[in-house]
């Protein structure tokens, strides 16, 4: 049986490191002080090749989750899954590395 | 400083996954004592959370002067919290999910990881070291030696993966490799101010609020 106590405090500290990274995307997009333009790699790739050479590169897929255009749901889906992704790998991880030294 | 799709050459592409896998493969193995701790779990829901930040920085862009744009890449960062190796698995793992976006390419994950997390990571953390080692000799507070030493780090640790990446491009044949290394590290030095000042306050933050999450203070040797 799983202590739930055991995790009371990391369990509030997802929780609240969660709630202030939404809130600070939620109003770095609506007051704008984050930046649309390009990152360095992009602009050095723009600079030389031009903007439609980077948009026709080739790609093997279409990324699963490029349907979601807007930033604001696309940063909360990232962080559910950065959480449940890396979560899930470092319980295997310990998981596997106690075993291996008992 | 995510790479697409179809921007290097297939060899370049194949040798960095190679290399990524192999020291991913290598960091589970060395990975540090503190997940084979009896109480170990507890630290997961934090690593859960610090890959959110993460994800979160590297998903929001910075103004930058020029008409360009930083983001944090986080693997000093990461790697001074959980240590060298397991940064790189964390920043394939956050590389991974921002692909899902199309956010870096998929083929590219491999160069992504070897930049960001292998360059970020594991390089930038003992620039790290040896600046708190340097600093040792000095007066400052201990959380000061490693604040200060990180910002340097993860400063160095982005103009050298940016430098990396500019050869990457050049011998992937998108840019002369001439025009791509200036450039790439032209704006970088820039970008990487930004790196520095996040990854210094997160590590301070962390310092003077849980101290005990910073777990590689006994290799990071700080007095």
């Amino acid at each position: 049986m799983v202590e739930i106590s055991r995790y009371k405090w990391p369990l509030i500290t997802v929780v609240v490191v969660v709630a202030a990274l939404m809130f600070v995307i939620a109003v770095g997009f609506t007051i704008g002080f984050l930046s649309e333009n390009p990152d360095g790699l992009e602009r050095v790739l723009i600079d030389n090749n031009g903007e439609e050479w980077l948009e026709n590169l080739f790609s093997p897929w279409t990324p699963i989750l490029s349907w979601v255009t807007n930033d604001y749901v696309a940063g909360i889906i990232g962080i559910v899954l950065s959480i449940a992704i890396m979560t899930g790998v470092f319980y295997l991880i310990t998981y596997l590395k106690k075993r291996d030294t008992k | 400083m995510h790479i697409p799709d179809g921007l290097l050459d297939p060899i370049t592409t194949i040798v960095l996954w190679i290399v990524t896998i192999v020291i991913m493969i290598l960091g589970y193995f060395r990975m540090g004592k503190i997940f084979e701790k009896e109480d170990s779990e507890k630290m997961i829901p934090y690593i859960g959370v610090l890959a959110a930040v993460i994800f979160a920085f590297q998903f929001v862009n910075y103004p930058v002067p020029g008409g360009t744009s930083g983001h944090l890449v986080g693997g000093t960062l990461v790697a001074i919290i959980l240590g060298p190796w397991a940064s790189v698995i964390v920043l394939f793992l956050i590389l991974v999910i921002q692909s899902l976006f199309g956010d870096g390419g998929i083929t590219a994950l491999g160069p992504n990881a070897f930049n960001m997390g292998i360059i970020g990571g594991i390089v930038g953390f003992y620039i790290v070291v040896l600046f708190v080692r340097l600093f040792n000799k000095t007066s400052l507070k201990k959380e000061l030696k490693v604040t200060i030493a990180t910002a340097i780090g993860s400063y160095i640790a982005i103009v050298l993966a940016s430098f990396i990446c500019g050869i990457e491009i050049g011998v992937g044949g998108a840019i002369p490799i001439e025009i791509a290394i200036p450039a790439m590290v032209f704006w970088h030095l820039i970008i990487g101010i930004g790196e520095a000042l996040i990854s210094a306050l997160i590590v301070f933050y962390i310092y003077k609020t849980k101290p005990d999450f910073i777990t590689t203070e006994s290799i990071l040797g700080v007095e």
